[in-house]
């Protein structure tokens, strides 16, 4: 061994370590891949269907300028939690599983640089995936539907997409990092998103589109912006809820004086302005994300490795 | 004298269980010191309290005169350590896992450019540094695990039984690199169940059960002031009455009994007196075809503070 003293001893440099460490495991795993080519499928799908049965049905394909800028819809609160499932079920819970924490843990890096590292790589997994993704909906996009309309604000899409998902995948680490099992981070954080899905819908039928479904991870509370004169429900329908953000970004560069009408069966309820919206649910995305990640974070600061 | 590794009163149960109780133990730098013990004796709970796996319920634990407690990254950074059956990300190659482990460590690009090959060498996996690490055989991992434990050129290594999964040649190798790497200054704690290794590598030895701390020393201490009565067995060509007569005259003999050529002695010292039976024998005409003296050995002292301390436990 060359008896050379380390010659870079910052943390910066031991960070990125972790962050290799976990780029490499994300992009080995089989289920990544899978769900990124289901992911890429689904949209190639939504491309070529229109065009193929356009064909059979001697129908041509209409232009649709504002396809693209949809496909953070497209891609909806499912593929928002599923994302978040595979890059995040593992990645606390599969260290204790498979034994490989007690090394990793007794490497000269604290637990908590272990933790943002970990979190960094799948924040840079989720943005690769989105940026493809959104790269290709606007080149396949452009090809089947048209001229796109507002194609420079797909970068808010894919940010609004990536805050949403950041939810989900806070939840599944702490949930992993609580139980240790990636099943039960798995299956814990698939029934909270069903029971909130369930939930919402059942309590929004019952009740209305009321505030604290707002409050809430997922699509919260529907409204429809106000458009003139028209009935409170004509307008493009807005989910002011977390899972909406990048949905909602758009909205607001476009129509930045938006209002919104929520309703109960037909009645107004309340009316709140699109920016509103888009503050209140970028704040209580950043604060689940800080409350989850803060019990992941603990959970593996105080964790003691016995076996 | 300058401990690497010292624990004053150190204390962890395990709801009802008491893995450690109450443990001093003292490891001198630059030595090897055997952790030594039968299963769930409280070898691997003290090691993972040392390394910041476990958090002690009592006591103190200083590795390298600073406290070894809970999240220290600075005490890990002299610190290489293997543990017990070590499992490692099966996606990753062996070169990459020494590569990220030695970022880890703060070792520059270039230093691990030259380091990582030459582990490899050292403990046997050249030309399987590419390969996945899921490939491996045990024998493999244990070795990759050696390699991961020295890659800082670390001041104490932690040996969590270092031999578990390898061949007999493995094995031997293993011991002697353990024994190479001590000789460079480093000092070294193995913990293991198997005597004979023990007694092979260390310098220094603590024998634990249940927690507790039953002997601790140098291992010629150890086994000179702890031994029961010892014997000597002996077989020797050419027997005649004179010499079981001269050796019985012996002020050491307690008793001899003789079944044909072979002669079993029960000694009063603890010394070693192979010397003097066999110039005696060979005086009077016996030739010395085999000669074995028990009882003075690690063996026999941990068996007999190991069964002392089961009694005591029941």
């Amino acid at each position: 061994m060359t008896k050379e003293k380390p010659l870079v001893k910052d943390s910066i440099y031991r960070f990125l370590a972790v962050v290799r460490y976990e780029m490499l495991w994300h992009i080995r795993k089989k289920k990544v891949l899978g769900l990124v080519i289901l992911v890429f499928s689904l949209a190639t799908l939504s491309f070529v269907l229109p065009v193929v049965l356009g064909s059979i049905y001697n129908r041509p394909v209409n232009a649709d300028p504002d396809h693209v800028i949809n496909a953070g819809a497209f891609l909806g609160e499912l593929g928002f939690f599923l994302l978040a499932i595979v890059t995040a079920m593992n990645s606390i819970s599969g260290e204790f599983e498979s034994g490989t924490i007690a090394p990793l843990l007794t490497k000269p890096v604290s637990r908590t640089v272990v933790f943002l590292g970990k979190l960094f790589a799948t924040f840079l997994i989720l943005l690769l995936t989105y940026s493809f993704y959104f790269l290709y909906m606007a080149v396949g996009g452009s090809i089947v539907y048209g001229p796109q309309n507002s194609l420079q604000l797909l970068p808010l899409v894919l940010l609004g997409s990536l805050i949403s998902t950041f939810v989900w995948v806070s939840i599944v680490l702490a949930i992993g990092s609580l139980s240790r099992s990636s099943l039960t981070a798995a299956l814990g954080a698939f029934g909270v998103w069903l029971g909130l899905s369930l939930g919402i819908g059942i309590f929004s039928a019952a009740s209305g589109e009321i505030w604290i479904l707002n409050y809430v991870p997922g699509g919260g509370a529907r409204g429809f912006m106000k458009t003139g004169e028209g009935a409170p429900n004509s307008g493009p329908i807005v989910q002011a809820g977390i899972g909406s953000i990048g949905d909602n970004l758009v909205k607001f560069f476009l129509n930045p004086a938006a209002e919104v009408n929520f309703l109960s069966a037909r009645t107004p309820l309340y009316t709140e302005s699109l920016s509103l919206i888009l503050t209140r649910s970028v704040i209580v995305a950043i604060i689940y994300i800080a409350v989850f990640s803060f019990i992941a974070w603990f959970a593996l600061k105080r964790a003691q490795i016995a076996e | 004298m300058e401990f690497s590794i010292e624990t004053i009163g150190l204390t962890k149960s395990f709801g009802a269980i008491k893995a450690v109780d109450n443990l001093n133990l003292c490891v001198s730098s630059n030595s090897i010191h055997g952790f030594l013990g039968p299963n769930g004796a409280g070898k691997s709970t003290t090691i993972k309290i040392l390394v910041g796996l476990l958090r002690a319920d009592s006591g103190r634990a200083k590795i390298l005169g600073a406290d070894a407690k809970g999240d220290d990254p600075r005490t890990r950074q002299k610190v290489g350590y293997l543990p017990e059956l070590p499992k490692f990300p099966k996606h990753l190659t062996g070169q990459e896992l020494l590569e990220i482990y030695g970022q880890m460590y703060g070792m520059s690009q270039s230093q691990l450019k030259t380091d990582v090959p030459k582990l490899l060498e050292t403990v046997g996996l050249t030309g399987r540094g590419k390969s996945r690490i899921g490939g491996y055989s045990k024998g493999m991992q244990q070795r990759l695990g050696i390699a991961q434990a020295l890659l800082s050129d670390p001041e104490l290594l932690i040996l969590d039984e270092p031999s578990i999964g390898l061949d007999p040649v493995g094995m031997v190798e293993v011991r002697d690199l353990i024994k190479s790497i001590a000789g460079h200054g480093r000092t070294v704690l193995l913990s293991s169940h198997l005597l004979y290794e023990v007694e092979q590598m260390c310098t220094h030895v603590t024998i634990v059960n249940h927690g507790v701390s039953l002997a601790s020393g140098p291992i010629e201490e150890v086994t000179k002031h702890l031994s029961g009565k010892t014997s000597l067995e002996v077989e020797v060509v050419n027997m005649k009455d004179s010499i079981e007569e001269a050796i019985r005259k012996m002020p050491f003999v307690s008793s001899l009994t003789r079944k044909e050529q072979h002669l079993s002695i029960q000694l009063q010292t603890k010394d070693d007196v192979r010397t003097q039976i066999s110039q005696l024998i060979t005086r009077n005409g016996g030739i010395i075809v085999h000669m074995a003296q028990h009882g003075n050995d690690l063996e026999s002292v941990f068996l007999q503070l190991v069964s002392k301390s089961e009694e005591k436990a029941k």
